[in-house]
């Protein structure tokens, strides 16, 4: 999976290639308008990551050439507020989808992960956990084919720690996932806890958790 | 002023007439008639003759020989002629003749020169009245086409222009050079504006780019950190609370960036907005929290009114005032949401059973970084994003607050105000 990287600011750029290429992208950098059409001319790309301020123009410029030649190209747009009136008018443009700065890069590879099964016709459709088979598609988990009657949070928090698995993500990843980018200033994110602790009650009585860890006052892991 | 101007233009005349007939009588006056008078000798002494109407009368009375003899004067008195009593206009004249003293009186009615008069006054009036109607016509009807391009600049360069991109620079026409001056001043004064108006929206997308994009490179940063299994809890726990920090810094900027921008009027209101709808659906996204308090909540709205304005906005509105109807509530209170409607107004209240607030803390809690309870968490700009954003679409906010019992948010929303 290729995927080129449009951001003028290297260590930004730096950072999430390092998670992308751990993830098993691989990943290519432009740091201006010119330098990712002439990448896009060059290369073929399956996704676009595209921040919308660069030096030498706006990213709605690269997004529009995409557009009038390649269109099989996905498009994520990364965006500081303010930048963009709303959602709306970046998915109007052809974006696929959006993420405002800053972002969590497990966030990224959430929405990376759901567009490139959009792209393949949902062929990745399951994930397997220690034995527990989510079906991304229609929201559902089964254990040994039993299946697991899970909430949209709850199952939202699963396939997140799922597909980010070996990784802390922390309570404030989880809240900024599963209630979107509330504005509210030092909204307690603690209440994530009972959705957890409800998934695991669930999730407990099919087989032993330890691979379901708490980490002490951050968040959760799932370990593989 | 005028009526008795005409009066005394109108006695002069009487005056001036009684004279030259005075004149006219003396000098025809000759001894033949005086002795017709003589001859005639008869008991009242006195020769009278009088128009038809008793509009006019002369006499001729003989006086004592010793009575006063003095020369013209000019009386006002009722006299009777033949019943008819009328008022006189009357020159008294005394003379002798062959050593005999007479008096010659010529009398002019006087209620002919009122009636006179009155119908000059009444004829001065009306003339009065249509000169004023027709100069108030005239004038208005003129400053009306004088003024037709000062209304029209007003009209449709300020009244009609909220945005300056959306105000229109062809020149009014205009017979005076005052008024194209104004439309040139204008027309200025707007592109200044609307640059200034740019260059901050261009300030507001390059702050939040160059203070979010090291934001979002730190908070990634911190997170590739966290996945470092060397770490003791110590440095888990200071990465931790420095992604909190992080989030708070961005929360904040963005929070002020949406002020900004509601106050820059970078938003749009056209949504036709289900109020209903998007309570509930703030009840779910709210449900955890609320039930983390044991809070209930009723959401009973009797009406239905399509408010027009921008979804979005609306609901931060509703969100912020939900979220500290949760925040600043007692344990298993309660959470009120009820609508009314009064003389084509919509009244929507929320209201908790919260603590509260004095009179001088309600009075504050609009303003940006207030915050009552220094023990609360947050940055205090939630009602100030409240404020912004109802002001942006014409919503009055009513608060009524009792300390230790509660607080009421009333919102006053109306599509009409907008179209001005």
């Amino acid at each position: 999976m290729n995927i080129l990287v449009v951001e003028d600011f290297k260590e930004l750029a730096n950072e999430v290639i390092d998670y992308l290429s751990k993830n098993g992208y691989v990943c290519k950098w432009a740091n201006s308008c010119s330098k990712a059409l002439e990448e896009i001319n060059s290369n073929d790309f399956d996704v676009l990551l595209l921040d919308l301020g660069l030096p030498d123009g706006s990213g709605f410029d690269v997004l529009k050439m995409v557009r009038k030649t390649q269109s099989k190209m996905a498009v994520i747009i990364i965006t500081a507020r303010g930048e963009l009136d709303d959602r709306i008018n970046g998915l109007q443009l052809g974006a696929d989808d959006y993420l405002t700065k800053p972002f969590a890069l497990t966030e990224l590879g959430a929405r990376l992960y759901a567009i490139i099964r959009r792209i393949h016709g949902f062929t990745v459709n399951d994930l397997n956990i220690h034995g527990f088979n989510l079906q991304l598609q229609d929201y559902k988990v089964s254990y040994n084919k039993i299946p697991i009657n899970l909430t949209k949070k709850e199952f939202d928090i699963f396939q997140y720690l799922a597909l980010n698995k070996n990784r802390v993500i922390t309570r404030l990843q989880l809240t900024e996932h599963i209630w979107g980018d509330i504005l509210e200033v030092n909204s307690d994110s603690n209440f994530i806890d009972v959705h957890v602790r409800n998934l695991r009650k669930k999730l407990d009585k099919h087989t032993s958790l330890e691979w379901f860890e708490t980490v002490r006052n951050v968040g959760y892991r799932i370990n593989v | 002023m005028l009526p008795v101007l005409i009066e005394k233009v109108v006695y002069k005349h009487i005056n001036k007439s009684l004279l030259e007939k005075k004149e006219k009588f003396i000098c025809n006056l000759d001894k033949q008639e005086i002795n017709d008078f003589i001859i005639r000798n008869d008991a009242t002494e006195t020769y009278s003759s009088f128009s038809t109407l008793h509009s006019e009368f002369l006499q001729l009375t003989r006086l004592p020989k010793k009575a006063l003899i003095h020369e013209t004067i000019f009386i006002t008195e009722p006299r009777i002629i033949e019943e008819e009593r009328n008022d006189y206009m009357i020159l008294q004249y005394d003379f002798i003749y062959e050593k005999k003293a007479y008096r010659l009186e010529i009398g002019n009615s006087l209620s002919e020169i009122k009636e006179l008069t009155f119908t000059i006054r009444f004829f001065i009036l009306i003339v009065l009245f249509i000169i004023l109607a027709v100069t108030f016509l005239m004038d208005t009807f003129y400053i009306e086409y004088l003024l037709k391009p000062f209304n029209k600049i007003i009209d449709t360069k300020i009244r009609r222009v909220n945005e300056p991109d959306t105000f229109d620079h062809t020149p009014i026409n205009s017979h005076s050079t005052d008024f194209q001056e104004l439309d040139a001043v204008l027309n200025q004064m707007m592109d200044r504006i609307s640059e200034l108006f740019n260059k901050e929206r261009q300030f507001i997308a390059n702050v939040s780019h160059e203070l979010l994009t090291p934001i979002a490179l730190l908070k990634n940063k911190f997170e590739n950190l966290l996945q470092n299994n060397s770490l003791d809890d110590n440095a888990i726990d200071k990465i931790a609370s420095s992604l909190k920090t992080l989030d708070m810094l961005k929360k904040v900027i963005n929070n002020l960036l949406l002020i900004s921008r509601i106050e820059n009027n970078q938003y749009e209101a056209n949504e036709t907005i289900d109020l209903k709808e998007l309570l509930n659906n703030l009840h779910e996204d709210l449900k955890d929290r609320m039930d983390e308090k044991g809070l209930t909540i009723s959401i009973n709205l009797q009406h239905n009114f399509p408010f027009i304005g921008n979804k979005t906005l609306i609901h931060i509105l509703l969100y912020n005032l939900m979220v500290n109807a949760v925040k600043y509530n007692r344990k298993n209170g309660n959470i009120t949401v009820s609508d009314r409607f009064l003389k084509e107004k919509y009244y929507l209240s929320i209201s908790d059973t919260g603590i509260g607030m004095n009179e001088s803390q309600a009075s504050q809690i609009f303003n940006r970084f207030t915050r009552i309870n220094s023990d609360q968490e947050g940055q205090g700009l939630g009602l100030a994003i409240v404020n912004s954003i109802a002001h942006f679409h014409h919503i009055d906010i009513e608060v009524t607050s009792v300390p230790n019992e509660g607080t009421t948010f009333t919102l006053l929303l109306s599509n009409s105000r907008k179209l001005n």
